[in-house]
Protein backbone atom coordinates (compact mmCIF):
# COMPACT_ATOMS: atom_id res chain seq x y z
CA UNK A 1 0.00 0.00 0.00
CA UNK A 2 0.92 3.62 -1.00
CA UNK A 3 1.59 5.28 2.62
CA UNK A 4 0.55 8.50 0.94
CA UNK A 5 -2.72 7.27 0.78
CA UNK A 6 -2.93 6.20 4.38
CA UNK A 7 -5.38 9.66 5.22
CA UNK A 8 -7.93 8.28 3.28
CA UNK A 9 -8.32 5.21 5.55
CA UNK A 10 -9.01 7.30 8.70
CA UNK A 11 -11.96 8.15 9.51
CA UNK A 12 -12.36 11.41 9.60
CA UNK A 13 -14.25 13.59 7.78
CA UNK A 14 -12.33 14.70 5.02
CA UNK A 15 -11.33 11.09 4.26
CA UNK A 16 -15.06 10.40 3.83
CA UNK A 17 -15.78 13.00 1.84
CA UNK A 18 -13.18 12.49 -0.67
CA UNK A 19 -13.90 8.83 -0.96
CA UNK A 20 -16.91 9.51 -2.21
CA UNK A 21 -15.82 12.19 -4.73
CA UNK A 22 -13.22 9.56 -6.03
CA UNK A 23 -16.17 6.84 -6.53
CA UNK A 24 -18.30 9.83 -8.16
CA UNK A 25 -15.32 10.84 -10.53
CA UNK A 26 -14.32 7.03 -11.05
CA UNK A 27 -18.04 5.96 -11.68
CA UNK A 28 -18.25 9.26 -14.07
CA UNK A 29 -15.66 8.55 -15.85
CA UNK A 30 -16.38 5.25 -17.39
CA UNK A 31 -20.36 6.21 -17.55
CA UNK A 32 -18.96 9.42 -19.39
CA UNK A 33 -17.60 6.74 -21.78
CA UNK A 34 -20.55 4.44 -22.02
CA UNK A 35 -22.82 7.43 -22.44
CA UNK A 36 -20.44 8.38 -25.81
CA UNK A 37 -21.01 4.89 -26.77
CA UNK A 38 -24.51 5.39 -26.30
CA UNK A 39 -25.60 2.64 -24.11
CA UNK A 40 -28.20 2.43 -21.65
CA UNK A 41 -26.73 2.37 -18.85
CA UNK A 42 -25.00 5.62 -19.32
CA UNK A 43 -23.24 8.44 -17.16
CA UNK A 44 -26.12 8.77 -14.24
CA UNK A 45 -26.45 5.09 -13.68
CA UNK A 46 -22.71 4.54 -13.19
CA UNK A 47 -21.62 7.22 -10.95
CA UNK A 48 -25.26 6.34 -8.84
CA UNK A 49 -24.03 2.52 -8.22
CA UNK A 50 -20.06 3.38 -7.81
CA UNK A 51 -21.67 6.23 -4.92
CA UNK A 52 -23.41 3.62 -3.82
CA UNK A 53 -21.24 1.06 -3.51
CA UNK A 54 -18.86 3.56 -1.51
CA UNK A 55 -21.33 4.52 0.77
CA UNK A 56 -21.90 0.52 1.78
CA UNK A 57 -18.02 -0.21 2.34
CA UNK A 58 -17.67 3.38 4.15
CA UNK A 59 -20.41 2.36 6.77
CA UNK A 60 -19.30 -0.59 7.63
CA UNK A 61 -15.89 0.65 8.22
CA UNK A 62 -17.92 3.30 10.63
CA UNK A 63 -19.73 0.50 12.26
CA UNK A 64 -16.46 -1.41 12.94
CA UNK A 65 -14.43 1.85 13.79
CA UNK A 66 -15.89 4.41 14.70
CA UNK A 67 -18.95 2.52 16.93
CA UNK A 68 -16.69 -0.24 17.60
CA UNK A 69 -19.24 -2.82 16.94
CA UNK A 70 -19.08 -6.56 16.47
CA UNK A 71 -19.49 -6.82 12.74
CA UNK A 72 -17.72 -8.64 9.35
CA UNK A 73 -16.34 -5.14 7.70
CA UNK A 74 -16.85 -7.16 4.24
CA UNK A 75 -20.62 -8.26 4.76
CA UNK A 76 -22.50 -5.13 3.20
CA UNK A 77 -19.52 -5.17 0.27
CA UNK A 78 -20.13 -8.71 -0.39
CA UNK A 79 -24.08 -8.09 -1.30
CA UNK A 80 -22.98 -5.32 -3.42
CA UNK A 81 -21.72 -8.12 -5.83
CA UNK A 82 -25.16 -10.24 -5.79
CA UNK A 83 -27.59 -7.18 -6.28
CA UNK A 84 -25.61 -5.45 -8.99
CA UNK A 85 -25.47 -8.94 -10.30
CA UNK A 86 -29.58 -8.84 -10.14
CA UNK A 87 -29.83 -5.47 -12.00
CA UNK A 88 -27.33 -6.35 -14.47
CA UNK A 89 -29.16 -9.46 -15.38
CA UNK A 90 -32.28 -7.28 -16.00
CA UNK A 91 -30.46 -5.24 -18.85
CA UNK A 92 -29.58 -8.89 -20.47
CA UNK A 93 -32.37 -9.70 -23.13
CA UNK A 94 -32.50 -12.60 -25.68
CA UNK A 95 -33.32 -11.27 -29.43
CA UNK A 96 -35.67 -13.31 -32.13
CA UNK A 97 -32.25 -14.63 -33.60
CA UNK A 98 -31.07 -16.03 -30.10
CA UNK A 99 -28.74 -13.43 -29.75
CA UNK A 100 -27.49 -12.03 -26.25
CA UNK A 101 -27.21 -8.41 -25.59
CA UNK A 102 -26.74 -6.59 -23.42
CA UNK A 103 -24.05 -8.47 -21.36
CA UNK A 104 -21.17 -5.94 -21.71
CA UNK A 105 -23.44 -3.21 -19.89
CA UNK A 106 -24.22 -5.34 -17.24
CA UNK A 107 -20.57 -6.35 -16.56
CA UNK A 108 -19.35 -2.78 -16.74
CA UNK A 109 -22.24 -1.86 -14.05
CA UNK A 110 -21.17 -4.74 -12.11
CA UNK A 111 -17.68 -3.75 -12.50
CA UNK A 112 -18.23 0.03 -11.68
CA UNK A 113 -19.78 -1.25 -8.11
CA UNK A 114 -17.02 -2.80 -7.28
CA UNK A 115 -14.63 -0.09 -7.63
CA UNK A 116 -16.48 1.87 -5.85
CA UNK A 117 -16.52 -0.59 -3.21
CA UNK A 118 -12.91 -0.04 -3.34
CA UNK A 119 -12.78 3.29 -3.52
CA UNK A 120 -15.36 3.60 -0.04
CA UNK A 121 -12.76 1.06 1.43
CA UNK A 122 -9.92 3.43 1.00
CA UNK A 123 -8.15 1.40 -1.31
CA UNK A 124 -7.84 3.93 -3.33
CA UNK A 125 -4.74 2.76 -5.66
CA UNK A 126 -6.57 -0.20 -6.86
CA UNK A 127 -10.10 1.38 -7.63
CA UNK A 128 -7.98 4.44 -9.84
CA UNK A 129 -5.29 1.97 -11.75
CA UNK A 130 -8.34 -1.13 -12.65
CA UNK A 131 -10.88 2.22 -13.57
CA UNK A 132 -7.81 3.81 -15.76
CA UNK A 133 -7.86 0.17 -17.47
CA UNK A 134 -11.54 -0.10 -18.23
CA UNK A 135 -11.04 3.65 -19.82
CA UNK A 136 -8.13 2.01 -21.71
CA UNK A 137 -9.75 -1.28 -22.73
CA UNK A 138 -12.46 0.42 -23.80
CA UNK A 139 -10.46 3.07 -26.10
CA UNK A 140 -8.64 0.93 -27.51
CA UNK A 141 -11.48 -1.31 -28.61
CA UNK A 142 -12.63 1.39 -30.17
CA UNK A 143 -9.61 0.85 -32.77
CA UNK A 144 -10.52 -2.85 -32.51
CA UNK A 145 -14.27 -1.96 -33.37
CA UNK A 146 -14.14 -1.44 -37.03
CA UNK A 147 -11.64 -3.83 -37.85
CA UNK A 148 -13.68 -6.47 -36.04
CA UNK A 149 -16.23 -5.79 -37.92
CA UNK A 150 -14.75 -5.88 -41.45
CA UNK A 151 -13.52 -9.29 -40.80
CA UNK A 152 -16.47 -10.61 -39.37
CA UNK A 153 -17.85 -13.98 -39.26
CA UNK A 154 -21.30 -13.42 -39.86
CA UNK A 155 -22.98 -11.01 -42.76
CA UNK A 156 -26.35 -10.18 -44.33
CA UNK A 157 -26.82 -9.77 -48.01
CA UNK A 158 -29.55 -8.31 -49.87
CA UNK A 159 -30.14 -9.60 -53.24
CA UNK A 160 -33.46 -7.75 -55.87
CA UNK A 161 -33.77 -10.61 -58.59
CA UNK A 162 -36.53 -11.09 -61.65
CA UNK A 163 -36.41 -14.68 -62.35
CA UNK A 164 -37.43 -17.01 -59.37
CA UNK A 165 -35.18 -19.63 -59.87
CA UNK A 166 -31.89 -17.28 -59.79
CA UNK A 167 -32.33 -18.01 -56.23
CA UNK A 168 -30.66 -21.39 -56.60
CA UNK A 169 -28.26 -20.53 -58.83
CA UNK A 170 -26.86 -17.94 -56.21
CA UNK A 171 -27.23 -20.37 -53.35
CA UNK A 172 -25.06 -22.60 -54.84
CA UNK A 173 -22.86 -19.58 -55.84
CA UNK A 174 -22.59 -19.06 -52.15
CA UNK A 175 -22.06 -22.48 -51.29
CA UNK A 176 -19.18 -22.99 -53.44
CA UNK A 177 -17.52 -20.32 -52.06
CA UNK A 178 -17.74 -22.60 -48.46
CA UNK A 179 -20.29 -20.05 -47.13
CA UNK A 180 -22.69 -20.83 -44.70
CA UNK A 181 -26.15 -19.85 -44.85
CA UNK A 182 -27.72 -19.15 -41.50
CA UNK A 183 -30.90 -17.15 -42.48
CA UNK A 184 -32.83 -16.42 -45.89
CA UNK A 185 -36.26 -14.82 -46.17
CA UNK A 186 -37.92 -14.21 -49.91
CA UNK A 187 -40.55 -11.76 -50.41
CA UNK A 188 -41.80 -10.97 -53.87
CA UNK A 189 -43.28 -7.74 -54.90
CA UNK A 190 -47.10 -7.69 -55.31
CA UNK A 191 -47.85 -5.15 -58.10
CA UNK A 192 -45.60 -3.67 -60.82
CA UNK A 193 -43.22 -5.57 -62.58
CA UNK A 194 -42.33 -9.09 -60.92
CA UNK A 195 -39.45 -8.65 -58.84
CA UNK A 196 -38.17 -10.89 -55.70
CA UNK A 197 -36.02 -9.95 -53.14
CA UNK A 198 -33.91 -11.41 -50.18
CA UNK A 199 -32.29 -10.88 -47.29
CA UNK A 200 -29.36 -13.71 -47.40
CA UNK A 201 -27.46 -14.42 -43.82
CA UNK A 202 -23.90 -15.85 -44.00
CA UNK A 203 -21.80 -17.14 -41.13
CA UNK A 204 -18.35 -18.86 -41.86
CA UNK A 205 -17.06 -16.17 -43.47
CA UNK A 206 -13.66 -16.48 -42.03
CA UNK A 207 -11.10 -15.28 -44.35
CA UNK A 208 -13.65 -14.78 -47.29
CA UNK A 209 -13.86 -11.23 -48.38
CA UNK A 210 -16.84 -9.66 -48.90
CA UNK A 211 -16.17 -8.37 -52.17
CA UNK A 212 -15.58 -11.49 -53.73
CA UNK A 213 -18.97 -12.71 -52.63
CA UNK A 214 -20.82 -10.03 -53.85
CA UNK A 215 -18.97 -9.12 -57.04
CA UNK A 216 -20.02 -13.10 -57.72
CA UNK A 217 -23.13 -12.03 -56.93
CA UNK A 218 -23.85 -9.27 -59.11
CA UNK A 219 -21.81 -11.13 -62.46
CA UNK A 220 -25.20 -13.09 -62.13
CA UNK A 221 -27.66 -12.71 -65.02
CA UNK A 222 -31.14 -11.25 -63.88
CA UNK A 223 -29.58 -9.97 -60.67
CA UNK A 224 -30.93 -6.53 -59.94
CA UNK A 225 -29.23 -5.02 -56.94
CA UNK A 226 -26.85 -6.77 -54.29
CA UNK A 227 -26.05 -4.82 -51.31
CA UNK A 228 -24.02 -5.77 -48.50
CA UNK A 229 -25.68 -5.06 -44.88
CA UNK B 1 -23.25 15.31 19.04
CA UNK B 2 -23.14 11.94 21.39
CA UNK B 3 -26.55 12.22 21.73
CA UNK B 4 -27.24 11.43 17.98
CA UNK B 5 -24.50 8.89 17.55
CA UNK B 6 -25.96 6.68 20.11
CA UNK B 7 -29.01 5.14 19.61
CA UNK B 8 -31.75 6.84 21.95
CA UNK B 9 -35.50 7.61 21.05
CA UNK B 10 -34.43 10.69 19.76
CA UNK B 11 -31.76 9.71 17.21
CA UNK B 12 -33.79 7.21 16.00
CA UNK B 13 -36.74 9.65 14.74
CA UNK B 14 -34.22 11.63 13.65
CA UNK B 15 -32.56 9.38 11.33
CA UNK B 16 -36.05 8.34 10.46
CA UNK B 17 -37.21 11.51 9.37
CA UNK B 18 -33.83 12.16 7.80
CA UNK B 19 -34.55 8.77 6.01
CA UNK B 20 -38.03 10.50 4.99
CA UNK B 21 -36.42 13.53 3.79
CA UNK B 22 -33.38 12.36 2.16
CA UNK B 23 -35.52 10.15 0.23
CA UNK B 24 -37.81 12.44 -0.72
CA UNK B 25 -35.69 14.92 -2.16
CA UNK B 26 -33.88 12.16 -4.62
CA UNK B 27 -37.60 11.15 -5.56
CA UNK B 28 -38.61 14.48 -6.09
CA UNK B 29 -36.15 15.05 -9.68
CA UNK B 30 -37.56 11.41 -10.62
CA UNK B 31 -41.10 12.30 -10.12
CA UNK B 32 -40.95 15.52 -12.40
CA UNK B 33 -40.18 12.81 -15.15
CA UNK B 34 -42.95 10.87 -14.38
CA UNK B 35 -40.96 8.07 -13.61
CA UNK B 36 -42.47 4.74 -12.66
CA UNK B 37 -40.41 4.87 -9.01
CA UNK B 38 -41.55 8.24 -7.98
CA UNK B 39 -41.48 10.37 -4.59
CA UNK B 40 -42.58 7.96 -2.17
CA UNK B 41 -40.84 4.63 -3.39
CA UNK B 42 -37.60 6.68 -3.13
CA UNK B 43 -38.57 7.66 0.28
CA UNK B 44 -40.05 4.44 1.02
CA UNK B 45 -36.94 2.67 -0.21
CA UNK B 46 -34.53 5.00 2.26
CA UNK B 47 -36.71 4.51 5.20
CA UNK B 48 -36.93 0.96 4.77
CA UNK B 49 -33.50 0.58 4.77
CA UNK B 50 -32.82 3.20 7.50
CA UNK B 51 -34.75 0.93 9.71
CA UNK B 52 -32.88 -1.44 9.11
CA UNK B 53 -29.60 -0.55 10.64
CA UNK B 54 -31.65 0.56 13.47
CA UNK B 55 -33.12 -2.83 13.99
CA UNK B 56 -29.73 -4.34 13.71
CA UNK B 57 -28.26 -1.74 16.75
CA UNK B 58 -31.52 -2.51 18.80
CA UNK B 59 -30.55 -6.57 18.16
CA UNK B 60 -26.67 -5.51 18.79
CA UNK B 61 -27.54 -3.56 21.55
CA UNK B 62 -29.70 -6.15 23.11
CA UNK B 63 -27.83 -9.26 22.40
CA UNK B 64 -24.88 -7.74 24.26
CA UNK B 65 -26.84 -6.57 26.95
CA UNK B 66 -30.63 -7.54 28.66
CA UNK B 67 -30.20 -10.77 26.80
CA UNK B 68 -26.98 -11.64 27.67
CA UNK B 69 -27.68 -13.54 30.72
CA UNK B 70 -30.91 -15.26 29.60
CA UNK B 71 -29.78 -17.22 26.73
CA UNK B 72 -28.29 -20.59 27.34
CA UNK B 73 -25.67 -20.42 24.37
CA UNK B 74 -24.45 -16.55 23.67
CA UNK B 75 -24.35 -16.02 19.91
CA UNK B 76 -22.86 -12.80 18.97
CA UNK B 77 -24.75 -11.30 16.39
CA UNK B 78 -22.86 -9.41 13.26
CA UNK B 79 -24.75 -6.06 12.88
CA UNK B 80 -24.49 -6.16 9.35
CA UNK B 81 -26.08 -8.95 8.71
CA UNK B 82 -29.44 -7.42 8.11
CA UNK B 83 -28.15 -4.52 5.87
CA UNK B 84 -26.65 -6.95 3.24
CA UNK B 85 -30.13 -8.33 2.55
CA UNK B 86 -31.22 -4.53 2.04
CA UNK B 87 -28.56 -4.14 -0.29
CA UNK B 88 -29.62 -7.32 -2.45
CA UNK B 89 -33.54 -6.74 -1.70
CA UNK B 90 -33.46 -3.83 -3.87
CA UNK B 91 -31.64 -5.02 -6.79
CA UNK B 92 -33.99 -7.57 -6.82
CA UNK B 93 -36.27 -4.63 -6.85
CA UNK B 94 -34.28 -2.47 -9.31
CA UNK B 95 -34.10 -5.80 -11.84
CA UNK B 96 -37.79 -5.81 -11.72
CA UNK B 97 -38.15 -2.08 -12.85
CA UNK B 98 -36.18 -2.66 -15.79
CA UNK B 99 -38.22 -3.20 -19.17
CA UNK B 100 -37.17 -3.76 -22.56
CA UNK B 101 -39.10 -2.66 -25.13
CA UNK B 102 -40.06 -4.39 -28.36
CA UNK B 103 -37.64 -2.22 -29.86
CA UNK B 104 -34.99 -3.83 -27.43
CA UNK B 105 -34.31 -0.65 -26.04
CA UNK B 106 -33.96 -0.83 -22.33
CA UNK B 107 -35.59 1.72 -20.06
CA UNK B 108 -35.61 2.37 -16.11
CA UNK B 109 -31.52 1.52 -15.77
CA UNK B 110 -30.94 5.13 -13.73
CA UNK B 111 -34.58 4.70 -12.07
CA UNK B 112 -33.07 1.04 -10.43
CA UNK B 113 -29.58 2.92 -10.31
CA UNK B 114 -31.24 5.37 -8.28
CA UNK B 115 -33.05 3.26 -5.62
CA UNK B 116 -30.46 1.48 -4.71
CA UNK B 117 -28.27 4.32 -4.54
CA UNK B 118 -31.40 5.54 -2.07
CA UNK B 119 -31.29 2.41 -0.21
CA UNK B 120 -27.23 2.45 0.46
CA UNK B 121 -27.54 5.89 1.64
CA UNK B 122 -30.22 5.00 3.97
CA UNK B 123 -28.21 2.40 5.37
CA UNK B 124 -25.87 4.98 6.64
CA UNK B 125 -28.45 6.93 7.31
CA UNK B 126 -29.49 4.07 10.39
CA UNK B 127 -26.08 4.06 11.76
CA UNK B 128 -26.13 7.72 12.07
CA UNK B 129 -23.25 8.38 9.47
CA UNK B 130 -24.70 12.00 9.14
CA UNK B 131 -20.95 12.92 7.16
CA UNK B 132 -22.27 10.10 4.36
CA UNK B 133 -25.80 11.14 4.32
CA UNK B 134 -25.36 14.77 3.45
CA UNK B 135 -22.33 14.22 1.13
CA UNK B 136 -24.76 11.45 -0.12
CA UNK B 137 -28.07 13.40 -0.56
CA UNK B 138 -25.51 16.46 -2.59
CA UNK B 139 -23.73 13.63 -4.76
CA UNK B 140 -26.89 11.99 -5.84
CA UNK B 141 -29.14 15.18 -6.57
CA UNK B 142 -25.82 16.81 -8.03
CA UNK B 143 -26.04 13.84 -10.19
CA UNK B 144 -29.94 13.27 -11.27
CA UNK B 145 -30.66 16.76 -11.48
CA UNK B 146 -27.14 18.62 -13.47
CA UNK B 147 -26.49 15.83 -15.25
CA UNK B 148 -29.37 14.78 -17.00
CA UNK B 149 -29.34 17.58 -19.82
CA UNK B 150 -25.50 16.64 -20.08
CA UNK B 151 -26.71 13.20 -20.94
CA UNK B 152 -29.24 14.37 -23.44
CA UNK B 153 -26.73 16.73 -25.10
CA UNK B 154 -24.23 13.86 -25.46
CA UNK B 155 -27.04 11.41 -26.96
CA UNK B 156 -28.06 14.57 -29.42
CA UNK B 157 -24.29 14.53 -31.57
CA UNK B 158 -22.47 11.20 -30.66
CA UNK B 159 -21.19 9.07 -32.86
CA UNK B 160 -22.90 5.72 -31.95
CA UNK B 161 -26.39 5.90 -33.26
CA UNK B 162 -29.41 2.67 -33.08
CA UNK B 163 -32.24 3.09 -35.54
CA UNK B 164 -35.10 1.57 -35.00
CA UNK B 165 -37.26 1.71 -38.92
CA UNK B 166 -40.41 0.04 -39.95
CA UNK B 167 -40.80 -0.86 -43.57
CA UNK B 168 -43.39 -1.91 -45.96
CA UNK B 169 -41.81 -5.26 -47.25
CA UNK B 170 -37.73 -6.51 -47.52
CA UNK B 171 -37.90 -5.12 -50.85
CA UNK B 172 -37.39 -1.90 -49.58
CA UNK B 173 -34.47 -3.12 -47.62
CA UNK B 174 -31.95 -2.48 -50.11
CA UNK B 175 -32.81 1.19 -51.08
CA UNK B 176 -32.35 1.92 -47.29
CA UNK B 177 -29.30 0.36 -46.36
CA UNK B 178 -27.81 2.33 -49.56
CA UNK B 179 -29.84 5.47 -47.81
CA UNK B 180 -27.92 4.96 -44.64
CA UNK B 181 -24.74 4.37 -46.51
CA UNK B 182 -24.99 7.50 -48.42
CA UNK B 183 -25.01 9.61 -45.20
CA UNK B 184 -21.60 8.59 -44.19
CA UNK B 185 -23.01 5.36 -41.72
CA UNK B 186 -20.97 2.54 -41.09
CA UNK B 187 -23.35 -0.34 -40.32
CA UNK B 188 -21.75 -2.26 -37.77
CA UNK B 189 -25.34 -4.55 -37.16
CA UNK B 190 -28.67 -5.31 -38.18
CA UNK B 191 -31.91 -6.73 -36.64
CA UNK B 192 -34.90 -7.93 -38.89
CA UNK B 193 -37.51 -8.36 -37.44
CA UNK B 194 -41.18 -9.81 -38.62
CA UNK B 195 -44.33 -8.73 -36.52
CA UNK B 196 -47.86 -8.70 -36.98
CA UNK B 197 -50.11 -11.41 -38.92
CA UNK B 198 -51.52 -11.13 -42.50
CA UNK B 199 -52.35 -8.06 -44.35
CA UNK B 200 -50.56 -6.07 -41.29
CA UNK B 201 -47.51 -7.46 -41.14
CA UNK B 202 -44.41 -4.99 -41.02
CA UNK B 203 -41.02 -5.69 -41.13
CA UNK B 204 -38.86 -4.09 -38.34
CA UNK B 205 -35.20 -3.43 -38.37
CA UNK B 206 -32.45 -1.94 -35.97
CA UNK B 207 -29.58 -0.60 -37.28
CA UNK B 208 -26.47 -0.07 -34.99
CA UNK B 209 -24.11 2.56 -37.16
CA UNK B 210 -21.81 4.29 -36.22
CA UNK B 211 -21.35 8.36 -37.84
CA UNK B 212 -18.32 9.15 -39.55
CA UNK B 213 -18.66 12.64 -38.55
CA UNK B 214 -20.53 14.54 -36.02
CA UNK B 215 -24.02 15.62 -36.66
CA UNK B 216 -27.31 15.86 -35.10
CA UNK B 217 -29.42 12.87 -35.44
CA UNK B 218 -33.06 14.37 -35.86
CA UNK B 219 -31.35 15.94 -38.78
CA UNK B 220 -30.19 12.01 -40.19
CA UNK B 221 -33.66 10.57 -39.33
CA UNK B 222 -35.21 13.34 -40.91
CA UNK B 223 -33.00 13.07 -44.22
CA UNK B 224 -33.68 9.22 -44.32
CA UNK B 225 -37.68 9.51 -43.46
CA UNK B 226 -37.25 10.25 -47.15
CA UNK B 227 -36.68 6.86 -48.28
CA UNK B 228 -39.04 4.63 -50.05
CA UNK B 229 -41.09 2.25 -48.00
CA UNK B 230 -39.84 3.83 -44.77
CA UNK B 231 -43.04 4.01 -42.46
CA UNK B 232 -41.61 5.06 -39.47
CA UNK B 233 -37.91 5.97 -38.31
CA UNK B 234 -37.01 6.73 -35.07
CA UNK B 235 -33.76 6.38 -32.59
CA UNK B 236 -33.35 3.75 -29.79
Amino acid sequence: MLHVFDFMREMTTLSVVLRMLLAFLCGGVIGLEREYKHRPAGFRTHILICLGAAMTTLTSQYLYLTMQMYTDVARLGAQVIAGIGFIGAGTIVVTRQRRVKGLTTAAGMWTSAIIGLACGAGYVECAIFATLLVMAAEMLLIRLEYRVASGAREMNIYVEYTEADRMTEILQGLRAEKVRITNLEISRRVEGDRRYSAVVSLGNLRGIPAERLLSRLEAMDDVLLVEEM
Amino acid sequence: MADVQELTVWSMMLRLLLAVAAGGLIGLERETKHRAAGFRTYMLVALGATVTMLLAQYLSWMVEGPWLHLAKNVVPTDVSRLGAQVINGVGFLGAGTIIVTHRQEIQGLTTAAGLWASACMGLAIGVGFYTCLITGVVLILLCMVLFSPMENAIHATSRSMNIYVELTGIGDLGALTHGIKAQGCTIYDLELNKSGEGGARRLSAIYTVSLQKKQEHAELLARLSAVDGVVSIEEN
